[in-house]
């Protein structure tokens, strides 16, 4: 899943952002882009002691300024569903000259393996080590999600 | 590039990078890449008592762009090797 | 060689169970990730903070789910889970690890 993806999906929930200079910005994501750069509504800044606040209706950051953003927990699950209904939608214009060049079918089919759960893991680390492989063979824990809580 | 193939080539070998932040990692070299990012296995912090911060980290990947060193085997620098490739990068070849 | 072989992909640390970042600003961010990208941005699921102080134990906060962006990473690094339950940090004591000047 991409940083990117995550956070375009993240649109019109609320979210916290702290720039490189320590203050940090709460409010609902109105837009974003491939830079990071992001547009925010109902924003409340906080200066980097924390001791400063301001209200404004909205404002627009810069995505090199941003250190890190902080995203409801909702918000991946919903990603995943996203990816889920892409792979799912038959692809457009099949069989009417499109289909055949097989750029669509063929997209949604690697999708369907790569956006997988489990398919996801060997699919890039082509690169990497050859042979050396930190995980080689062992396969992930594969998404147990069971340690919520029990860090908390 | 010179640089980039230099370390390539250190690939297997034990190194110490030092960060911009006064932590030292020693670990074998995994793998690096055009950026300098680097990966190093089997690592452990040199001052463990003033850095406890990664004792439970046994493999990790540095950004190039907060390494101040890399201090490397002593015979893994052939001078006469890099001469040759230094000469060369700076013909463009 | 392919261009995607040049680049360090950080693929094997997905969905493991815990990775620790080290930020630029010297904070201790330990959880699941869950995505990166070319610029090293990364998604951290289930994510906690470990702040060290000469004072006390490891303080651990919960932040969940973070989008760390690249330029602001120095060290990802996988956790061992078993050596990381062996040891204590209420025990442990630092003081937290400088910033980075580039």
């Amino acid at each position: 899943m991409l940083p990117l993806s995550l956070l375009k999906t993240s649109q019109g929930h609320p979210m916290l952002v702290e720039l490189k200079n320590g203050e940090t910005y709460n409010g609902h994501l109105v837009n974003c882009d491939t830079w990071m750069n992001i547009h925010l509504r109902e924003v409340i800044c906080t200066s980097k002691d924390g001791d400063r606040f301001w209200r404004m209706p909205e404002c627009y950051i810069r995505g090199n300024t941003i250190k890190y953003l902080r995203v409801p927990d909702e918000v991946i699950d919903k990603v995943q569903e996203e990816t889920k209904n892409r792979m799912d939608r038959k692809p457009p214009g099949v069989g009417r000259g499109r289909g055949r060049s097989g750029g669509d079918g063929g997209g949604g089919r690697r999708q369907a393996k790569g956006g997988g759960i489990g398919g996801r893991g060997g699919s890039m680390d082509d690169g990497g080590g050859g042979g050396r492989g930190w995980n080689q063979g062992g396969g992930y824990p594969s998404g147990n999600r069971g340690g919520r809580g029990g860090r908390g | 590039m010179l640089f980039f193939s230099y370390f390539k080539d250190l690939v297997g070998r034990e190194v110490t990078v030092e960060l911009k932040n006064d932590l030292a990692i020693r670990g074998t070299l995994h793998s690096v890449d055009q950026y300098l990012n680097i990966k190093l296995e089997n690592t452990r912090v040199v001052d463990q008592d003033k850095f406890p911060h990664m004792l439970s980290v046994r493999n990790c990947f540095i950004r190039g762009s907060v390494v101040r060193y890399v201090q490397l085997p002593p015979d893994g620098v052939d001078v006469d090797l890099l001469h040759d490739a230094t000469r060369r990068e700076a013909r463009g070849g | 060689m392919p261009l995607g072989a040049t680049t360090i992909t950080l693929t094997i640390y997905v969905n493991l169970e815990l990775i620790s970042v080290i930020t630029n600003d010297g904070r201790n961010i330990v959880g699941i990730l869950k995505g990166f990208d070319q610029a090293t941005n990364i998604i951290l699921d289930e994510s906690h903070e470990r702040v060290y102080s000469t004072k006390e134990g490891v303080q651990q906060l919960v932040l969940d789910l973070y989008i760390i962006r690249g330029d602001n990473i120095s060290i990802i690094g996988e956790l061992d889970e078993e050596l990381d339950a062996s040891l204590d940090l209420s025990e442990a004591r630092a003081h937290p690890l400088k910033p980075f000047i580039h």
